[in-house]
């Protein structure tokens, strides 16, 4: 079976292709959104509660 | 198909040291790799025993005609089934995935073998202790083991170990594949099942270093060196490696789902750029979902709550979704470019149903799109909580999951890696072919009556409710006490499936037939039809192709039976969404 | 228009970043927009609907909590049943419920169609506060008061079945709330006594 991509051997594959074979990347982007969305709002929503005036 | 691929320039030659060429599909294999996987596939099938055993004595104590353990002994086995299965038995066999994803898959070798296997020791090391002090009765305190419920500080120390060499074992697996590009032993881009792996393993990664930060505190609480972690931020970085790791385990199941559609039928790719895009959804947004463990807890808004919940507006729902056609697609234009394509569902008929591995992937398929992540999307949503969260519901939905989902996956791709990696025959043929049927039929029981227990509201993790010694009585619905039988008797099918499994397995690795491709096998012995007549597409394959793909296939495009089931699948989760929504509306008015 | 044939085995060869056919197009787009559907109903629901686990939520000392239980069942009480305190609350005004291994403090006595705050905290360890056969549910976490804004909608008899493991005794943490009618009766035990249980008025003692 012939390859009939446009892209040959050495040739740049497009960005979004680069991107996503780009493991590091995207471990270093998945722990970051994590970190800053669940993790580091949700800290930060416990540290900053009121205390309760029992009224 | 893939059996005559030729190898990219940089794959060593067949004689390098240390790799053995696999006689059936004529790639380079490392034996370390090899040997790794069989060492974390075997510790994952003790646990798995372990687990399995635990779940009889849970199923029959829930069982009100039963009620076979004692109080004490109920939470204790409770808690070592939810270590044993959703920690120790699936992570090990995942490491087995991903030494197989990378390694194997791409022709390459394990970066630092010495390494790995200290991870594994590890793990082996951790998981031991943790039993241990499980079944000895020093942590009483269920998998989640919430502050301030304390245990004894070798509980958590087990845990910390195995969570270690976990992130060990998957550090190697990325520095394989680091050494597999350098080393050029493949061309262009990983495979789509090594992608599968690479998201698993990042998920991971988010997954370890959450239960580091809430293990380590915990572990120096109990030895009495720090003070207590705050119950909430415990509960918060908790579900950050709990529910997280389940996610490990639905990437891991899609990367299966390819692979077993690959062996048994040849499946092919739809697109790799929208395959490739759900598991980037995955990576990037799966894991705060953690937060619909935390919906109906007084730590945080609903802003928090509602962004965190929705994977991000939804958008690894959304990914899942993308995997819920792309999947069945792909096993459909197999199908048809092997010239089944009578119908909108000649493919699925004449599919091989006798292969476990194909029963196992379907089945795998279905339970966990149609029960499990229909009801787990449903009532993660932060108000439909309300009527459902520490009921059945909840194991209800996640056995559909992680168990009908997942470990089916993983159960089919054994009876592979059985003649693959062990290079054994697989011993009681006929009862494996059987065993996903009977896995199947005892999970949907097993799901649908504890869903529907837990729609009336019975509790989880729960002794009695007869409340034969509470001060006030509490009388559910009549249909509870039936429906935790049906529980049972599901429950029970499930576990001789697995106790099935585990035999099938043992018994081939230790004392089965070698497996030589080609010569007669064994009596009673098999190898799924995968291996012995791979799935080979038509001649005309590429004609057959640009055919489907052309215009006037219409809208139904190129894959119209996949097309039908997955606007089946959205009616029914409309359906299922929306009549809860409704359920909620008639509680009490809470704000 | 990609027509390579590979599996999930074997590496794409070259460029794989193309448009996929457009009945796959198609379902990305139904897909999405089910998602949008699914996250437009949290924030539709929270300005319209009528159940939210948003409350009010502090942080609070459990010990401190406990006893503002203890003077809420002082200012309030009309009776106790086996041994535990009944107490009637003013509508509109701030309840107290204290979740200890293993009981529920105290019994509350409610109007049906009045607002309350409900206070949720607990004094030692995680509980689970699920109404029944209401079925709501919300996590009772000690170090946290939870004030939920509660209507009880129908009158009855209910029960506080705790689904938080909690410890050995955590099957037999079970509190009660009495929901009167607008007029402030008990019903008649018999509709709810039909699916819960009867438990005779006449042991209520007063005192």
């Amino acid at each position: 079976m012939a390859p009939r991509d446009e892209a040959q051997e050495g040739e740049t594959p497009p960005l979004g292709q680069r991107l996503f074979d780009n493991v590091f990347l995207l471990l270093i982007v998945g722990n970051l959104i994590m970190v800053a969305v669940f993790t580091g709002w949700g800290l930060w929503e416990l540290a900053t509660m009121p205390v309760a005036t029992l009224p | 198909m893939t059996a005559t691929a030729p190898l990219p320039a940089g794959a060593p030659a067949p004689a390098a040291a240390g790799f053995r060429t696999c006689p059936i599909t004529a790639r380079r294999i490392h034996r370390q790799a090899e040997l790794l996987i069989r060492v974390n596939a075997v510790a994952s099938i003790l646990a798995l025993l372990v687990g399995v055993i635990a779940a009889i004595g849970l199923v029959l104590t829930r069982w009100p005609a039963v009620r076979l353990l004692p109080a004490d002994w109920f939470y204790r086995v409770l808690t070592a089934h939810g270590l044993s299965m959703l920690i120790f038995f699936i992570i090990f066999f995942e490491m087995a995935v991903l030494h197989f994803a990378g390694p194997v898959l791409l022709n390459s070798r394990v970066a630092a073998p010495r390494t790995a296997w200290a991870g594994f020791g590890l793990m082996a090391g951790g998981a031991l202790l943790t039993e241990a002090m499980v079944w000895g009765g020093k942590a009483d305190v269920l998998m989640t083991s919430y502050v301030p419920l304390r245990a004894h500080p070798l509980f958590y120390l087990g845990i910390i170990l195995f969570a270690v060499g976990a992130l060990v074992q998957t550090g190697i697996f990325f520095a394989s594949l680091v050494v597999a590009k350098r080393e050029r032993t493949y061309t262009g881009s990983v495979p789509l099942v090594t992608y599968g792996a690479v998201t698993a393993a990042i998920i991971a990664v988010i997954t370890l270093l959450h239960g580091a930060a809430v293990y380590i505190p915990t572990f120096l609480w109990s030895v009495g060196l720090t003070p207590m972690p705050d119950p909430e931020v415990y509960r918060m970085l908790w579900w950050a490696l709990g529910h997280s790791s389940q996610q490990i385990n639905v990437a891991a199941m899609v990367a299966i789902w390819y692979l077993l559609g690959a062996l048994t039928v040849g499946a092919v790719v739809l697109n790799e750029k929208i395959s490739r895009t759900a598991f980037v959804l995955y990576i990037l947004f799966i894991s705060m979902a953690s937060a619909h463990h935390l919906l109906v807890d007084p730590g945080f808004s609903p802003g928090w709550k509602i962004v965190n919940t929705s994977y991000f507006m939804y958008m690894a729902v959304l990914a899942s979704m993308l995997h819920g056609f792309t999947v069945p697609a792909s096993i459909e234009l197999g199908q048809r470019l092997r010239g089944f394509t009578e119908g909108m569902f000649g493919w699925l008929r004449r599919a091989p149903w006798g292969d476990p591995g194909f029963s196992a992937m379907i089945f795998s398929i279905v339970i966990f799109g149609f029960i499990g992540g229909i009801t787990g999307v449903t009532f993660g949503t932060e108000q439909i909580n309300i009527i459902a969260h520490n009921t059945l519901r909840v194991p209800g939905h996640f056995h559909a999951t992680v168990v009908a989902g997942t470990a089916l996956a993983f159960m089919g791709v054994t009876y592979y890696l059985i003649p693959l990696i062990f290079r054994k025959q697989v011993a009681f043929w006929r009862l494996a072919k059987w065993q996903p049927w009977l896995f199947a039929g005892g999970m949907v029981v097993f799901t649908m009556a504890m869903t529907f227990a837990g729609t009336f509201g019975a509790p989880r993790r729960h002794w009695d409710i007869g409340f034969s010694q509470a001060p006030f009585d509490v009388e559910y619905h009549p249909a509870v006490n039936v429906m935790l039988g049906f529980v049972a008797l599901g429950g029970l099918t499930a576990a001789v499936s697995v106790l099935s499994y585990i035999l099938i397995t043992v018994w081939s690795v230790l004392a089965g037939k070698p497996y030589v491709a080609g010569a007669p096998l064994a009596p009673g012995h098999g190898v799924p039809g995968g291996l012995t007549s791979p799935p080979r597409h038509t001649a005309d394959v590429d004609a057959r192709n640009a055919a489907l793909h052309g215009p006037e296939r219409g809208i139904l495009g190129v894959t119209p039976g996949t097309v039908v089931l997955v606007f089946i699948f959205l009616a029914v989760f409309a359906l299922y969404y929306f009549t809860n929504w409704k359920l909620l509306s008639f509680v009490w008015k809470i704000g | 228009m990609d027509t390579d044939t590979h599996t999930g085995i074997d590496s794409p060869r070259g460029t794989w970043w193309k448009p996929a056919h457009r009945t796959e197009k198609l379902w990305v787009a139904i897909a999405f927009a089910w998602c949008m559907v699914l996250f437009a109903m949290m924030p539709l629901w929270h300005f319209k609907g009528g159940q939210n686990p948003a409350g009010i939520r502090r942080r609070v000392d459990p010990q401190a909590f406990y006893a503002r239980t203890q003077e809420f069942i002082k200012a309030h009480q009309v009776g106790t049943d086996r041994g535990m305190p009944i107490v009637e609350p003013p509508p509109g005004s701030d309840v107290y419920l204290t979740a200890m291994s293993f009981q529920w403090t105290p019994i509350l006595k409610l109007r049906k169609g009045a607002e309350y705050i409900l206070h949720l905290s607990a004094l030692d360890v995680n509980h689970g506060f699920n109404l029944y056969p209401v079925n709501v549910n919300f996590q009772v976490v000690p170090g946290y008061d939870y004030g939920l804004r509660v209507t009880p909608t129908e009158a009855g008899d209910f029960r506080i079945v705790c689904n938080e493991f909690c410890g050995i005794g955590h099957h037999t943490m079970v509190g009660r709330v009495i929901v009167t009618d607008e007029a402030g009766r008990e019903v008649a035990r018999t509709e709810a006594a039909r699916v819960l249980g009867a438990t005779d008025p006449a042991q209520e003692d007063q005192p």
